[in-house]
């Protein structure tokens, strides 16, 4: 079986993000990119069911600039065997993707995709969704743990509102992780050194999905959110029972 | 005094002051990270201003009552510690960031700033504070400056004394100075400020002082590389030094390695145990840190390698170096914080291994440090069923080899941590009999009644 991870390039979730002071985004110049946490947890998932003799093959995809080889490389040395990269310097809204995804799908027939929930870019969380319809298959989100149970079925737990769920979805399925899925590994040294050496694929997005719906969202502008104002301290219970029936808080 | 006799004292002559004699707040303003003293203040303070400052002084000079500055209490020399009925004077109310002044990138800070609140203040205003060490959570900027704090970025930034351009103070006469007052530079005499830094609080109070941020780094990379000998440390850290722009250069064992393993419940970075480890920061360059590796391995000193891909995974490698300490505080450690010239490291070292495996061939010794800067800390494990005092006598003998040979080094018994207490006994071996003598007369010269943390540093 082979196993597609789709993977995005993002600002390190570290880092205090700035918007640009003309508010047409966020600043990246300088500033440290990484995979998006939720989709190196995928890869890891990927690789552990890899190595577990479940899987053969490990592909990672991203949609993005030529800079996202960087994050693609990365995913190789920790594992995978090969890598997609699908060229845009446009940003793409989540149907787009999806719709970008389901060629590659197309294209490499895996038995299994897995993805982060969400971008921590835009936070939207609904590509995986999206693909899933698109693709016609069933979708196991939020997934804490996954398991095969031998008849091409998944065992996924899900972290939902009310506690854990567990569900069963047939393969080919579309699995979107949430952070305790596991603890992505470190990367070896040499790993990067063998990682330049794994075949990575260029597609211009244009070939890939020629009719490709157009720009649905506009964003106007970036605005920074408001600094909050400073917290005060209280001595005592009584004092802020105090402060807050005096703002009208509390009767 | 009587504890009553005090209250009454304190009643009348420092009327309004904040202080308490709860058993509680004696023992924890008492002591700080060190075990090896039975906290015993009289009472501790908590002034809210400079004039509180002076009047604690002065009336502590009246009645030759000794008086201790408590800062974050994170100290590893006792020279926080109350051990005879002192007055315990802590500064956590002086906890303002005020006066950020862009043009000169400085800021000034109150004696109980948190380091950690100055660095996150400088992170918010696009600037970098590089001094850094595990204890920044706690430690205050006076206990920083008293303490003269190196850490982990001190190979490419600095140590403490290099970032205060003001200090204001009240010596231990009840005077109120202010030193350097912020200019980059001042050739006008005698610079007092560089007294203070470093002092352990036996001149007077440190209560307020300017700070100098700088410009942030670009994008940090780190690095843990398994060595395969002790000699391989300084080798790598020649090749690394040589090739990469380094910010830190840290080394630890196998055996503190496990010991943060098995603290903190993390897996082991690499598959197997290696005898020694280094971890670096430097300026992001994959090609040089590949570069670096490669030619480690061919040499045979590095046995293998990870690089952080996030700045998650950045801080997962650090804590395994910055969590030792904590990792081992339940055997109440005997630290050795020593330094030599760096070049001077290796065959230190080797020597050192000699002394310790005849001097201490059944305690446990944990090797760590800021080995980039010759700096190493060596700790001495307590065996569970020894008592702590026989312990610490049972070290303080072998000291005299350890610090006998790094005398001959001519090293130093305190790289960072400074005298306070525990080193006291063993400065001749770094000082000469003159340099003391002369500490001594300075001392007077701010404090002649000797009521400042008397006892701690020299006599
Ligand atoms: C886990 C851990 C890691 C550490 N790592 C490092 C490291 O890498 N590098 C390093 O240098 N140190 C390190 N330390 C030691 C310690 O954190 C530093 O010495 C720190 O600077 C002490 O600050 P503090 O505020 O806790 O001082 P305290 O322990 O409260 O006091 C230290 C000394 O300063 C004096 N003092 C405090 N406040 C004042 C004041 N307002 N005026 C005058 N004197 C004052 C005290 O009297 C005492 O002599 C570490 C400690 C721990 C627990």
């Amino acid at each position: 079986m082979k196993i597609l991870v789709a993977i995005k390039r993002v600002v390190d979730y570290n880092v205090r993000v700035q918007v640009k002071p003309d508010g047409s985004g966020v600043a990246t110049d300088g500033v440290k990119m990484s995979i998006n946490p939720f989709d190196e947890i995928a890869i890891e998932e990927a690789l552990r069911i890899k190595e577990q003799g479940k899987a053969d093959e490990v592909v990672v995809v991203t949609i993005g600039n030529s800079d996202s080889q960087q994050q693609l490389r990365t995913a190789m040395a920790m594992g995978a065997d090969r890598a997609v990269l699908v060229e845009t310097d446009s940003a793409v809204q989540p149907l787009q993707a999806a719709q970008v995804l389901l060629k590659i799908i197309e294209e490499e027939q895996p038995g299994l995709v897995i993805t982060g929930k969400q971008a921590i870019d835009d936070d939207n969380n609904q590509t995986p969704q999206m693909l899933a319809t698109l693709w016609n298959r069933p979708q196991a989100t939020f997934a804490s743990q996954v398991e095969f149970t031998g008849d091409n079925k998944l065992n996924v737990t899900r972290e939902v509102d009310a506690g854990l769920e567990t569900i069963q979805v047939e393969l080919p399925a579309v699995v979107s992780t949430d952070l305790r899925l596991n603890e992505p590994r470190f990367v070896k040294l040499p790993d990067i050194m063998k990682a330049k050496r794994k075949p990575l694929e260029t597609k211009v997005l244009a070939d890939v999905a020629p009719d490709l719906q157009g720009q649905m969202i506009e964003v106007l502008s970036h605005e920074a959110p408001q600094p909050r104002s400073k917290g005060v301290m209280v001595e005592s219970v009584d004092e802020l029972i105090n402060i807050l029936k005096d703002k009208g808080l509390v009767g | 005094m009587h504890p009553d006799k005090l209250s009454s004292l304190l009643e009348t002559e420092l009327p309004g002051m904040a202080w308490s004699m709860q058993p509680s707040d004696l023992e924890k303003f008492g002591q700080d990270w060190t075990r090896f003293h039975d906290p015993q203040a009289a009472v501790v303070f908590f002034p809210n201003d400079i004039k509180e400052v002076q009047k604690i002084i002065q009336v502590a000079n009246r009645h030759q009552q000794v008086v201790i500055p408590s800062g974050g209490r994170t100290g590893y020399s006792a020279g926080a510690v109350a051990t005879a009925g002192e007055w315990v004077v802590s500064m956590v109310r002086f906890n303002q960031i005020s006066d950020f002044n862009a043009i000169d990138q400085t800021v000034k800070v109150g004696a109980g700033v948190i380091t950690e609140q100055l660095q996150h203040f400088a992170e918010e205003h696009g600037l970098f504070y590089p001094v850094d060490f595990a204890s920044a959570g706690s430690s205050h900027m006076a206990g920083n400056i008293a303490t003269n704090a190196g850490g982990i970025r001190v190979l490419r930034y600095g140590l403490t004394r290099d970032y205060v351009l003001g200090l204001t103070v009240v010596t231990g006469a009840g005077e109120i100075l202010h030193l350097n007052k912020g200019l980059v530079k001042n050739a006008s005499g005698l610079d007092f400020r560089h007294l203070f830094i470093g002092s352990e609080g036996i001149l007077g109070f440190v209560i307020e002082a300017e700070i100098k941020l700088v410009s942030p780094p670009p994008n940090q990379a780190v690095m843990l590389l398994a060595l395969s000998s002790l000699d391989a440390v300084m080798s790598v850290f020649a090749l690394a030094r040589g090739t990469l722009q380094l910010s830190s250069f840290e080394f630890f064992s196998d055996r503190a390695l496990k010991h943060v393993m098995s603290h903190r419940g993390f897996d082991n970075p690499f598959e197997d145990l290696h005898p020694f480890y280094v971890l670096l920061e430097f300026d992001e360059d994959e090609d040089q840190a590949m570069h670096v590796f490669e030619s480690g391995m061919e040499s045979a000193w590095v046995n293998d390698g990870i690089i952080a891909q996030s700045i998650d995974q950045a801080q997962q490698l650090w804590q395994y170096r910055e969590g030792i300490s904590e990792s081992i505080a339940h055997y109440t450690p005997y630290k050795n914080d020593i330094s030599v010239k760096i070049s001077q490291v290796p065959q230190f070292m080797q020597q050192l291994e000699d002394v310790l495996a005849a001097e201490y061939p059944d305690f446990e010794t944990i090797w760590f440090g800021h080995i980039g800067d010759g700096n190493l800390h060596l700790n001495i494990l307590k065996p569970e069923s020894m008592d702590t005092a026989a312990f610490k006598t049972q070290c303080e003998s072998v000291n005299q080899h350890v610090y006998g040979l790094i005398d001959s080094f001519a090293g130093s018994i305190s790289a960072e941590h400074g005298v306070g207490l525990i080193k006291k006994p063993f400065l001749p071996y770094s000082k000469s009999a003159e340099e003391i003598r002369l500490m001594q007369q300075v001392k007077q010269v701010f404090d002649p009644n000797n009521v400042m943390n008397r006892g701690k540093v020299v006599d």
